[in-house]
């Protein structure tokens, strides 16, 4: 009879073990809990700052020195960026020799939507200023752009751009 | 009767699952007070007070004015919301004779920085505002914006909202 007893405790205090070991499970896995940004200062700092560099050397542009723009477009895109990359910058690069315009992209404000795993998603404000060699005029454009980052082999790259379009 | 093996064998299970069972309460106990998912749940809910108040503070029907301000009052404290407050009726009359229906909509938002001890964030987001005037077709723009959002009794609010400068910051 004790011996039955013993043994109901046992299976008790083992199935209260795997009950609490799945409701652990379950708060580790809430996506929010998962998701980095912020909880990670230094990983949400460097995401940040390679994001900021890539989208300012893809978004500006010298009529008189073309290839940095074609090596940085080269070097940072991956996936689907490259073709939503050309959507939106293609244009303005085709017209910008015609009208001898040099173009430079700032990002003035980011923000983290999700860090984890190796990917990132940010929201980007961007400040693009146009100045015509010409006469040496210059006009500013708010930009707003959300950015999906993978990174690979210790490097961030830019894998989507979403321009709100 | 102690030399019983299936009564020593059931003792040693107990024991077993005695320590499995310390061991679970304890990952549930630590996953449950973790510090950094404590900081997520913060950020996940200060996101959502954002997204929500922006979107707020960026809708208002003249035909609904007085309801849509008090959804303004109660997204915001501090300075903004004296200043919604204090402004009221000379608003109220200038949105009724405008006759415009503007309707704000969160495109994408992110917490840029939050501070849990004070009790302050900052939240950025990408929205789209559409303006139905009284003739002819809505105006659809985007714009970005800037919200602080100060921790009160009732929720993260919003304390401050602007439009995103160029300037770095």
């Amino acid at each position: 009879m004790r011996t039955v007893a013993l043994g109901v405790v046992a299976v008790l205090l083992a199935a209260s073990g795997v009950w609490a070991r799945q409701e652990a499970a379950g708060l580790r896995d809430d996506p929010v809990v998962r998701n980095a940004a912020l909880t990670d200062g230094a990983a949400t700092s460097e995401v940040k700052g390679a994001v900021a560099e890539m989208v300012g050397r893809l978004f500006s542009y010298d009529h008189a020195a073309p290839e940095r723009t074609r090596k940085a477009a080269a070097e940072f895109l991956t996936g689907d960026a490259a073709g939503q990359y050309e959507g939106v910058f293609g244009k303005v690069r085709e017209e910008a020799p015609k009208r001898e315009a040099v173009l430079s992209t700032r990002v003035t404000d980011s923000a983290v939507v999700s860090l984890r795993d190796g990917r990132a998603r940010l929201l980007v404000f961007a400040d693009q200023r146009t100045t015509r060699t010409s006469d040496g005029r210059s006009s500013h454009a708010p930009a707003m752009l959300a950015v999906d980052a993978v990174r690979r082999d210790g490097r961030w790259r830019i894998a989507g751009l979403d321009t709100f379009g | 009767m102690d030399e019983d093996p299936v009564r020593r064998t059931a003792a040693a299970l107990v024991a077993l699952a005695a320590v499995f069972a310390l061991w679970g309460g304890w990952s549930w106990y630590a996953a449950a007070h973790d510090d950094g998912d404590a900081y997520s749940r913060v950020r996940a809910e200060v996101l959502r007070a954002g997204e929500q108040s922006v979107q707020n503070l960026n809708t208002l029907d003249y035909r609904t004015v007085e309801p849509d301000l008090r959804t303004w009052r109660e997204s915001t404290t501090g300075e903004l919301h004296r200043e919604i407050t204090d402004g009221r009726a000379a608003f109220v009359d200038r949105v009724r004779k405008a006759r415009t229906v503007t309707s704000g909509r969160v495109l994408e938002a992110a917490v840029a920085e939050l501070d849990v001890r004070s009790g302050r964030a900052r939240v950025l987001a990408a929205v789209e505002i559409t303006v139905t005037p009284p003739e002819g077709d809505p105006v659809v723009k985007q714009d970005r914006l800037v919200a602080r959002l100060d921790r009160t009794g009732g929720g993260w609010k919003v304390s401050g909202l602007g439009r995103a400068s160029g300037e770095a910051s």
